[in-house]
This record gives C-alpha cells, structure tokens and sequence, in this order.
C-alpha cells in the first residue's frame, strides 16, 4: 500500500471526525440510547437477584451490540443522505481507502460509546471486581469492537443502497457476530473474575475473527460499491 | 409420450421416497434404548444434509453470480437459500422431537446445534436481502452476503466446539454407534434427500425465472 493510500483514510477519517464534532446529533443519540441499555439491564438483572459480576460481561456485551446497531450505521448513511458518496468514491479512486477510512471512523465511535457505558454498566450493577483485570478488560473491548466494527462498516456500505436499510441492517449484521459475541463474553468474564490464564484462547479467537472480517470485506469492497 | 427431465426425476422420486420411509420403519431394525423415536434421525440427518449441501451452493452461486451477472445464477443462489431454509427448519424441528426424550431437554449449546441455527439465521436474513424486487443492488449486495455468511460457519462452529471442550459437557451428541442396517438406511435417505433438492431447485428457479419475467412485463406495461 502506498502511502499515498494512508493519507486519503487520514483526511476522510479526519473529515468525518470534524463533522461528527460540529453536529454531535448522532453521537449523543447513541449516547442516550446506550445509557438507557445499560439502567434498563442493572435494573432488570437487580430486581431478578443475580451474581453481578457473573453477568456484568454478558449485559454488557448485549448493550455494546445493540448500541452498535445504531452507531454503525452511520458511516455510509450520512454520505448517501447528503449525497456525498459519488464525489467520495471519485475523490478516493480506490473502494478500500474509504473502507478503511469508515472503518476507522466506525470504530472510534464505538470506543467512545464504550467510554461511558461500560464504566456506567459497572456502577449500576454494584460489580465488585477485586480480581479485575483492567489490561485484559481493556483488550478484549478492543477486539471485540473491532470485529464490530469491520462487519457494521462493511454492512452499512451495503444496506445504505437499498430500501429498509435500517431494519436490513442489524438482520444481517446479528448472525455474522455470534463467533465474535462468544470470544468478547467470555473474555470480558475472565478479565473481571480474574482468570486471565484460561481465557487466552479466546483472545486468539478474537484476533482471528477481527482478521478474517478485516481482509474479506476489504478484498470484496469493490463490489459493494461499485458503479 | 415424451418424458422430460423434469417428469422423470419426479417419477424417480415417486419410487424412491415411498422406499425410503419403507427402509426407515421396517428394514432398519427399532433402536433397543431410544425406541421408535429414534427413526426420526433419518430424517434429521439428511435434511441437515441438505441444509449445509444447499449453503455451499448458496456461495458458490454467489461467487459466480459476481463473476458473471448472470440471473440465473442468482436465481440458483435463491432458490437454494429458500429449499435449504425449508430443510434446516425440518433439522430443527426434528431434532428437539429426538433430545427431549433422550437428552430430558430440548435444546442444548453443543456445537452442532448452534452452528446449525446460526445457519438459519443466516439463510433468513439472505433471504430477507433478496425479497422485494430484482435490482442490480440487491442481487449484487445478496451475493456477497452469502459468501461472508458462509466464511462465517467455519467460525461458528469452531468457537462453539472450543467453548465446550473448555466446559464439562453434559450431554453430547456423540456415540451414536450404528447398526449396519441402520447405517444403510441412513445413507438411503441422504441418497434420497439429495435427489429430492436435485429437483426442486431446478423446479424452484423456473418459477423464480417466470417471477421476474412477469415483473419485467409489468414494468414495461407501466412504462
């Protein structure tokens, strides 16, 4: 890849960036919808009297996956409302520079969703957490909002061209992530009990998923929009 | 009187599918623990079979309709999803027949069973992508649905069978050690199952074909 390519997904990433900055309208409405996830979880799993800290890495993984409903399907949908993806794709010349670029974009606002809501989920549900494993915890959101968002960003491309996207897109965006929802629970569940040792694999599953749904979307993109 | 393709595999499978229930229910001996329940694994198996068989050739289809633009390999690849739907349903439904009175419950995350509803799953939602008029998009968008969702079984099923290989296991699907007649009817029905897809995807994207010449037609009235 030339570094010509690296530029291009900075100043399309940078872009998108700046705008999502200036208008905060789709940001905050994740925001909003994610805190709700995370009262209405606490709550439910309060007033059913469980063991939080063996749930807490499930509820949150269910919330991250519904928030992500919403927030990836931001990357291309605003391009087509405001009908800026034809000048983007002639601008880009290559389909993978804007997958990368909305990849990045993609992923930054999952991370930023996260921020709030994972420290959040873990206050209302009182988790104790003596043996967390912060750096393992840290990781396993990381890889798994990456395969998240390789998958939403390659899907968003896809529905944001036909009618019903909007229901479209998590219909086809849920069975795709179950490999990926196992590694991230019970990654997750082994950083906050502490058993880090036992969970490693599931890290490497994480790796694996994250790279197979980074290079066949990025080979097929092509495809996705084309013309 | 000519007989065409199409009249002869049906006939084919007059015979055949009568002779297949014949060798489930008489010729393969009554299993000594389960019982009679256990004839439904014939049924199980191949439409399970047929499922995978079908999701292959969902891909494939998917591969070469990318290749070639070509709408009837699109229709190949729908008609597949939609009869392999139906079989996959038929694995789902019979298998909770079989397990709860083996297994005292009628579902459990063993690998098989999860990678076999995941695959439902994604047979629906390729499903839902085709429906709703032929445009270049969306036949375009559903070919390349159907080759991420087949890289995605592999995935399934690994992870699942990883997962319960790490935690005890408390029932499993294994040892089911089969009889040689038992065996023979098992393969009878596979044999059967497949000539049955053999004819109704042929069968299947005839009407799909017809479908959207009516809808051409009509368009063109319109216009």
């Amino acid at each position: 890849m030339a570094p010509n390519f690296w530029n291009k997904v900075f100043l399309i990433f940078k872009k998108d960036l700046k705008d999502e900055i200036r208008t905060l309208s789709h940001l905050l409405g994740t925001l909003v919808f994610g805190l709700m996830l995370v009262f209405t979880f606490s709550y439910a799993l309060q007033l059913a009297d469980l063991e939080t800290s063996r749930v807490f890495s499930a509820a949150l993984w269910v919330s991250i996956y519904f928030s992500a409903s919403l927030a990836l399907q931001r990357a291309f949908a605003k391009e087509v409302e405001s009908g800026t993806l034809e000048a983007l794709l002639m601008g880009s010349g290559d389909r993978g520079v804007l997958f990368v670029a909305k990849f990045l974009y993609s992923l930054s606002l999952l991370l930023i969703v996260e921020l709030v809501v994972v420290p959040l989920m873990w206050v209302f549900m009182g988790v104790t957490g003596h043996n967390l494993h912060l750096g393992l915890l840290v990781a396993s959101l990381f890889l798994g909002s990456w395969g998240l968002a390789a998958i939403g960003t390659m899907l968003n491309g896809m529905t944001t061209q036909l009618p019903g996207s909007r229901l479209l897109f998590p219909l086809l965006m849920f069975p795709l992530l179950i490999p990926l929802l196992m590694g991230a629970v019970l990654t997750s569940q082994g950083a906050v009990l502490g058993e880090t040792q036992s969970v490693m694999g599931w890290v490497y599953l994480l790796l694996a998923f994250d790279l197979i749904f980074t290079v066949v979307p990025l080979l097929l993109f092509d495809y996705v929009l084309e013309g | 009187m000519k007989l065409g393709r199409w009249q002869l595999l049906f006939w084919t499978l007059v015979v055949l599918v009568p002779s297949n229930l014949y060798v489930i229910f008489y010729y393969a001996p009554v299993e000594r623990t389960m019982g009679i329940v256990q004839k439904v694994f014939y049924f199980h198996v191949a439409a399970a079979w047929i499922g995978l068989l079908a999701f292959c050739v969902v891909c494939g289809a998917s591969i070469a309709y990318l290749w070639t633009r070509s709408d009837r390999v699109n229709h190949l690849a729908l008609a597949s999803a939609e009869i392999g739907t139906v079989f996959i349903s038929g694995t789902l439904l019979t298998g909770p027949l079989w397990a709860y009175p083996i297994w005292n419950t009628w579902w459990t995350w063993d690998p098989r069973l999860t990678t076999t509803l995941v695959l439902w799953f994604m047979y629906v939602a390729y499903m839902v992508l085709q429906s709703g008029g032929e445009t270049e998009a969306r036949k375009r968008l559903s070919a390349i649905y159907g080759i991420i969702a087949f890289v995605n079984v592999p995935l399934v099923f690994f992870s699942a069978r990883w997962w319960r290989s790490i935690h005890p296991v408390v029932v499993t699907s294994e040892g089911i050690g089969l009889d040689g007649k038992m065996k023979a009817a098992m393969f009878v029905s596979l044999a059967v199952f497949s000539v049955l897809y053999t004819y109704l995807v042929p069968l299947r994207m005839k009407s799909l074909a017809l479908r959207s010449k009516v809808r051409q037609l009509k368009a063109d009235l319109l216009n």
